[in-house]
């Protein structure tokens, strides 16, 4: 063995991302390619009126436009078919595409779409998560009973409400009559733009049968489902190509570009680049959703959790998305963590005239947990209990059920990662002077059990092909971890393996790069082909060596007879003998995780039952409060985070230094409010990233417990970080200052304005 | 209009509107696309060039205003057997690349501060790349990449 697992070996697109070689979605150039840009909503809610692109058509440099009459007249979506391609007859949020104009550049094509005639009558909009579900709301949909949903899955909605998940168990109001104490809360978290430097795009290319599309996709095979509903052609009637994706963080799982450019490339016959600008990007991006979340808790004489009552509301936008499945997250939060009695929890995710909302790395958990460890300092502060004490003394142990009635059979490692922050920095030296606070929060999070696969190759000169259709969405899944575990098999040095990039036609089904799924399940997937492949580089060894092939040790690009090191045969000379004898060396495998067993009938509308590999986390934030001007400092911050195993621990640390950052962004500075259905920050600089100059070095603690069906016992890394991020900030803020700000993010005006309400 | 520059020491003459960006040269009629479009709006840094030496945000900078000068970008960083400059190296060794969509302009700013300032401590790596947005990595590894860089001349 080379040791490559555990091993922090750089990664295969080192070279190709700092020479500029690397090609991007936004890099694709092919012969012939024309340049398209959509007409959008100016407006939240409204009634076309009248649509003339005359002047758009007859621009020189124009081939011609596409709009609503042009096109298959259907809905589609991830889960629910509630999304036109282009608005036809109304415009439910502002950016909503209306036309398409393609062109011979994009300079051409932005020329002529300001000749578009269009006029809108402005209609009422439903601009918050409270007007969608007050009484006489206008509805944002008036159709929605006609929306379809796949085969076999049906959710409560209704009206505004996109998708309910609700669970009602005996005893919360005896609970409640019979506490000793009852606090509650109410939270607002806004929107958080995925902001990823590369904005979204496609290119695409139809050769009079199949059609080919280039991607920076975090998950291809869900654009080419997508867009074969969306425009009404079979799957395998679309190729997707995926390119090097310049960050995705969750808004490049569900299709965007890809299905104008398709049909674009097909009317007008030949290669078509469809790419926002940042604006619009901004403006029409999946979001992660916005929410108001309100939680109240029974506590009895001896500061027990006896029960407690939660309702969320989530905004869901113009359209669905994948929103369905995430009302039942808080199922899987609000019960974790602490010892607690039972959980009532209704979640209603709702539509509004805004932009539709999304997947975040880490969805909907940062602001549940949010919620959840806000709160908690809330009752151990009530209880006048060190807020860290109370939190330990209530921990779940190893065996603890969820209200899903999952169990969780290591829920001990929780107080292993409060042991390790406080061997980091202890806890009673943090936050002490004037203006300074120290804020902690925890948090547990699965690894995303959806299938993938690899396939192995043995090359002839001795190298490792693996063929998959996942993708490197920056994290180092495919650049390191994967390709370090495929080398870790065969006693080679990473520098031999060679992953593909995605693409459909060639690799099975991944997928795609979604709650740090990629390293767990293509590992494992790896490790399965990978007992196929072993065996017949054995056999084959077995007759070059005239050995048994169970006498045989595979180590350092070698195969060596036990006991007789002198007996041995390369790696490649083994691929070169099969190839020409029995046929080349090559193995397939494929893995999925179990779901965890769960008590159907705990919840209505629970779409994402289980919390498969879970992980558990801890945070904590140190902060200094300028009171002139209510802006926060991070001076430390520290992570105990559990991975299984860390394949490869620079990489790991950049998962964490990265989604904290991010995290430090959602809780202090990244904004998008909304105004009567329209975001006030338009441009990146108004939305407020977290610069180098904010963010601090976080001090980091690994925990590993493998987990047996993990590859070399990895679990899923990249979400977690994210998770407690505001939580902890919060908390700390509110020690700082001694008054709560409930709402994310905490800018250095709601500060201000908690400063001096007395 | 005719406009003559230097773009990674080759000579090179471009017949294109006066407004045209520096950015929509580099990568649409020279196709160079190392340099990335990312904001338009000179905030993110992502397609930062040097001009004569001088880190510049080429989505904002008129290819006219460049008439004379020198332009590098990332394609011009590299020895001429395609090897990787130490910055680029230590950027490989130490995990300073996620994505890699900003690691173009984050080269080029960085090589402008090394050009200025050898031996930068921390919190002026981290002042030269406040312009530079990065949404995977959260800095650190960058800021230490360049670091390490002093410590190796150093030593």
């Amino acid at each position: 063995m080379t040791g490559e697992v555990g091993r922090s070996s750089i990664r295969s697109d080192g070279a190709a991302k700092t020479t500029g070689k690397a090609i991007f979605g936004t890099d694709v150039i092919l012969p012939g390619m024309l340049h398209a840009r959509l007409l959008r909503s100016t407006v939240p809610a409204g009634r076309i009126i009248s649509l003339d692109l005359s002047k758009v058509v007859e621009f020189p440099g124009v081939h011609g436009v596409l709009t609503a009459a042009d096109t298959p007249n259907q809905r589609s979506g991830l889960v629910l078919m509630d999304a036109p391609l282009f608005a036809s007859e109304f415009v439910r949020f502002e950016g909503e595409p209306i036309a398409a104009v393609v062109a011979d550049t994009r300079a051409i094509a932005n020329q002529a779409l300001a000749l578009a005639s269009l006029e809108i009558e402005e209609i009422h909009s439903v601009g918050s998560v409270e007007e969608a579900i007050a009484p006489n709301a206008p509805l944002v949909h008036p159709d929605w009973e006609s929306f379809a949903t796949p085969p076999g899955l049906e959710w409560p909605r209704s009206g505004n409400i996109v998708a309910e998940t609700s669970s009602d168990p005996e005893g919360v109001d005896e609970a409640f009559a019979g506490a000793t104490t009852v606090v509650e809360d109410q939270f607002e978290t806004g929107r958080q733009y995925q902001a990823y430097m590369e904005p979204r795009m496609a290119v695409a290319e139809f050769d009079g049968q199949r059609f080919t599309i280039h991607v920076a996709h975090q998950f291809p095979y869900n654009v080419r489902d997508r867009v074969a509903a969306a425009i009404g052609v079979n799957p395998s009637e679309i190729r997707v190509v995926g390119h090097h994706i310049g960050g995705g963080f969750g808004a490049k799982l569900d299709t965007g570009l890809e299905p104008y450019a398709a049909l674009l490339a097909r009317r007008f016959g030949r290669p078509v680049r469809l790419a926002n600008d940042r604006s619009e990007d901004l403006l029409t991006c999946q979001c992660r959703d916005n929410a108001v979340i309100k939680i109240r808790t029974a506590i009895g004489k001896n500061g027990e959790l006896l029960a407690r009552d939660v309702d969320v509301l989530m905004d869901s936008g113009a359209s669905a998305t994948d929103i369905p499945f995430l009302t039942s997250i808080p199922m899987h939060v609000f019960g974790s963590l602490y010892r607690i009695g039972p959980v009532r929890i209704r979640t209603r995710a709702v539509y509004t005239n805004t932009a539709p909302t999304g997947a975040f790395r880490g969805v909907n958990g940062t602001h549940l947990y949010f919620a959840l460890e806000r709160h908690m300092d809330h009752i151990a502060n009530r209880l006048n209990i060190d807020r860290l004490e109370y939190r330990r003394s209530n921990l779940q142990p190893d065996g603890c059920k969820l209200p899903t009635g999952q169990v969780l059979n290591d829920a001990g490692i929780l107080s292993e990662a409060f042991d390790a922050v406080e061997q980091l920095a202890p806890w009673n030296g943090l936050g002490q002077g004037p203006n300074r606070g120290v804020g902690i929060a925890a948090c547990m999070w699965l690894t995303n059990p959806m299938p993938g696969s690899a396939t192995l190759k043995l090359n002839s000169d001795g190298t490792l092909g693996v063929l998959t259709a996942a993708t490197e969405n920056g994290s180092g899944a495919i650049a390191t971890g994967v390709r370090q575990i495929a080398a870790e098999e065969f006693g080679l040095p990473a520098e031999k393996v060679i992953v593909t990039m995605p693409d459909t036609d060639a690799a099975a089904f991944d997928a795609g790069s979604q709650g740090s799924r990629t390293t767990h399940i293509v590992g494992r997937a790896i490790r399965e082909a990978a007992i196929e492949v072993r065996a017949q580089i054995l056999d084959t060894a077995a007759d070059m060596l005239e050995a048994a092939p169970e006498d045989l040790e595979l180590a350092n690009e070698m195969v060596s007879v036990s006991g007789s090191p002198s007996k041995q045969v390369s790696l490649a000379e083994v691929a070169a003998t099969a190839q020409a004898n029995s046929g080349p060396i090559s193995g397939t495998g494929s893995y999925t995780t179990p779901m965890p067993p769960i008590n159907p009938t705990c919840a209505s509308g629970l779409l994402f039952p289980a919390f498969p590999t879970p992980t558990y986390h801890v945070h904590v934030a140190e902060v200094e409060i300028d009171p002139a001007t209510g802006i926060v400092r991070v001076l430390r911050y520290l992570v105990a985070q559990e991975v299984g195993k860390a394949i490869n621990p620079q990489a790991v640390r950049g998962q964490i230094q990265g989604g904290v950052a991010q995290g430090l962004g959602y809780a202090l500075w990244e904004t998008l409010q909304i105004d009567a259905g329209r975001y006030s920050q338009r441009t990146l600089e108004a939305y407020g990233l977290p610069l180098a100059t904010d963010t601090p070095e976080v001090e980091i603690a690994l925990l590993e417990h493998p987990d047996p069906a993990g590859p070399y016992g990895a679990k899923g890394v990249a979400e977690p970080p994210i998770i407690p991020v505001a939580a902890a900030i919060g908390n700390a803020v509110e020690h700082a200052i001694g008054k709560s700000v409930n709402t994310i993010p905490i800018t250095a005006e709601h500060v201000l304005e908690a400063l001096s309400n007395s | 209009m005719r406009t003559k520059l230097t773009v990674n020491t080759r000579d090179v003459s471009v017949e294109a509107p006066p407004t045209e960006t520096l950015l929509t040269t580099l990568r649409d009629r020279l196709q160079l696309t190392g340099t990335k479009e990312a904001c338009v709006e000179g905030e993110c840094g992502a397609c930062t060039v040097l001009l004569d030496g001088r880190p510049v945000d080429s989505c904002i900078y008129a290819t006219a205003a460049a008439a004379g000068l020198s332009v590098t970008t990332v394609e011009g960083l590299c020895g001429l057997d395609g090897s990787l400059s130490p910055l680029q190296q230590s950027f490989v060794d130490h995990f300073a690349i996620q994505c890699g969509f900003c690691t173009p302009g984050l080269l080029m700013t960085l090589n402008a501060l090394l050009e200025a300032n050898p031996d930068p401590d921390r919190e002026e790596i981290e002042n030269a790349i406040a312009g530079n947005l990065c949404r995977c990595t959260g800095y650190t590894q960058i800021v230490e990449a360049v670091e390490a860089i002093n410590q190796e001349s150093l030593s």
